[in-house]
């Protein structure tokens, strides 16, 4: 290599560094950026609180339901929580500018609330998550998933242990 | 009394009266020796020569075997993939290879040939990144831009195809987490095929440019016996004649079915750990292509989160460094009992005295630097 070329070469093609934060960057779209969650898809299995390397995620009782919390600052972005998830409702968008001022630290946080709700059947209070549906064979069809999410877990198992002797 | 050109103190001491010591000792490092990571040497110099050496560890402990005791087997793979930001393939792997040996787990082709792709893409960047800092410490900064500008590109593939410049977050445990779909390995041929000729290129710098080999050729020599008896893995023996290397020695995942090339010189100095690393950063991209071209169609892991029964294992990979050792032990309980692994910087920066013997002042952090150091890994 001519390091004298290579000065002509660099010149000709300009700075190879882009000017973020004062223009634009770009970011790969795989990119393993800060959490999303999805309240209305999850199962509320709390695999994703288990699997957690860093302690970032806590699932927490609430007056309204279910609380989900996923602490950025204290996230590493490996993403185990997204691949474990059964229903895909953790992902990973490709958001990565999360500079902050110290101040602002603890307000990093990615809250979802699972509502709680009154069981169509029994008037049961219970959690509206989305119906179990890993290991279900035959797959549960729309409808039945439809019939399954009004109710609460009592009543939920009460029609899968009818729907397997029917079948 | 004195002689009138022999200097003497404001306390009337003569500098004939003073004992001068036949060597003197000075401290390098715990900051800044060649890479930013701390490691400290005594070194015993005589005028500008080093005497002897006395190499302190200890100062980045965290203490990570403890700590993954008490993490489930899930969360220990994401733990051992932060030991080392540079060898952030080869960690997990090692462990999920002695966790799949324990539940005797069989991983899918598929995901072998990835688990390959994964450590390859990581060799050559960390190669390259060793060899870049090299010409920073020669002081041929243009050289060092241009290495770490070509990096750049191994980086933006790590970012486009898993997702992070550094922790791929790649292995699970019986498999992979990424997958290629046709897209991506239309990226990743496009970037491979950038690289290449740059590649190329560099090795030809460091073969013939007069700064680096007068720095490196004859620097810092280990000699093959001497590497026999120090122990040392990867590119430090292979430049001193000991071919070692666990691609080949005991093929896993996928090198089997791949060719790698066996690459060895005999002098033993800091330019031949160069050019083994740069040689090895080539056959890097040899290997991805070739795995990109065998991949096989299927699985990519198998059960999601598998059960580890009891037991104990070792499993082994070839690291840019060298040979990773990992020694696994689990019992009833979802953790780990122990873990504990060797690494490849362990065993070659005992090799630093040998290096040194003799060295110069100016050349220490070059020869650090040879052996590609990780503390980080060695002190976990």
């Amino acid at each position: 290599m001519n390091v004298l070329g290579l000065f002509v070469r660099n010149l000709m093609r300009g700075p190879v560094t882009d000017p973020y934060p004062f223009g634009p960057t770009k970011t790969a779209k795989r990119f393993r950026g800060r959490i999303e969650f999805d309240a209305a898809s999850c199962e509320g299995c709390k695999l994703c609180e288990r699997v957690c390397p860093s302690g970032a995620i806590k699932f927490s009782k609430d007056p309204g339901g279910l609380a989900f919390d996923c602490w950025h600052a204290t996230c590493v972005f490996c993403g185990t929580c997204a691949f474990y998830c059964p229903t895909g409702s953790i992902r990973q968008t490709d958001d990565w500018s999360l500079a902050h001022v110290a101040s602002e630290k603890f307000a990093l946080v990615e809250h979802g609330l699972i509502p709680n709700q009154t069981c169509a059947e029994c008037g049961a209070t219970a959690l509206d998550t989305a119906p179990m549906e890993g290991g279900v064979k035959p797959p549960l069809t729309p409808e039945e998933i439809a019939t399954l999410r009004p109710l609460c877990p009592k009543c939920r198992a009460k029609f899968m242990k009818a729907r397997k002797a029917k079948k | 009394m004195t002689s009138p050109d022999v200097p003497v103190s404001a306390h009337g001491v003569s500098a004939h009266d003073v004992a001068v010591p036949e060597t003197y000792t000075i401290p390098v490092g715990p900051l800044h020796v060649a890479l930013e990571e701390p490691m400290y040497f005594k070194i015993d110099v005589r005028g500008e020569t080093v005497t002897s050496v006395d190499i302190n560890a200890g100062h980045v402990h965290r203490g990570i075997e403890y700590l993954a005791t008490h993490r489930s087997m899930i969360q220990t793979v994401v733990l051992t993939e932060r030991i080392c930001s540079l060898c952030s393939a080869s960690h997990p792997e090692a462990f999920a290879m002695a966790a799949e040996a324990i539940a005797e787990l069989e991983v899918p082709s598929r995901a072998k040939y990835l688990r390959v792709i994964a450590g390859e893409v990581k060799r050559l960047a960390s190669n390259l990144f060793n060899v870049a800092i090299l010409a920073h410490l020669t002081g041929f900064e243009t050289l060092f831009m241009h290495v770490m500008q070509v990096r750049e590109i191994a980086q933006d593939i790590k970012e486009a195809v898993f997702g992070n410049r550094m922790d791929l977050g790649a292995i699970c445990i019986g498999g992979v987490r990424y997958d290629l779909d046709a897209e991506i390995m239309m990226e990743l041929t496009k970037r491979l095929d950038e690289i290449a000729p740059l590649v190329d290129e560099i090795i030809e710098t460091y073969r013939t440019n007069g700064t680096i080999l007068r720095r490196t050729r004859g620097v810092g020599v280990l000699t093959r016996d001497q590497a026999i008896a120090c122990g040392v893995v990867g590119p430090v023996a292979r430049a001193s004649g000991v071919v070692y290397d666990v691609r080949h020695a005991a093929p896993y995942a996928a090198y089997p079915d791949l060719e790698v090339a066996a690459r060895g010189l005999s002098d033993g100095d800091v330019w031949s750990r160069a050019m083994i690393r740069l040689y090895e950063a080539r056959d890097a991209i040899d290997i991805v292509r070739q795995a990109l071209a065998k991949l096989p169609a299927g699985e990519i892991h198998g059960d999601e989160r598998p059960d580890v029964p009891p037991g104990e294992t070792i499993a082994k990979v070839e690291a840019p460094r060298g040979e990773l050792i990992y020694y696994l032990k689990t019992n009833d309980g979802p953790n780990p009992e122990r873990v504990k692994w060797r690494v490849p910087t362990f065993m070659n920066w005992d090799a630093l005295r040998f290096m040194l013997a003799e060295a110069k002042v100016a050349d220490i952090a070059i020869v650090v630097n040879s052996i590609d150091p990780c503390i980080s890994c060695t002190e976990r």
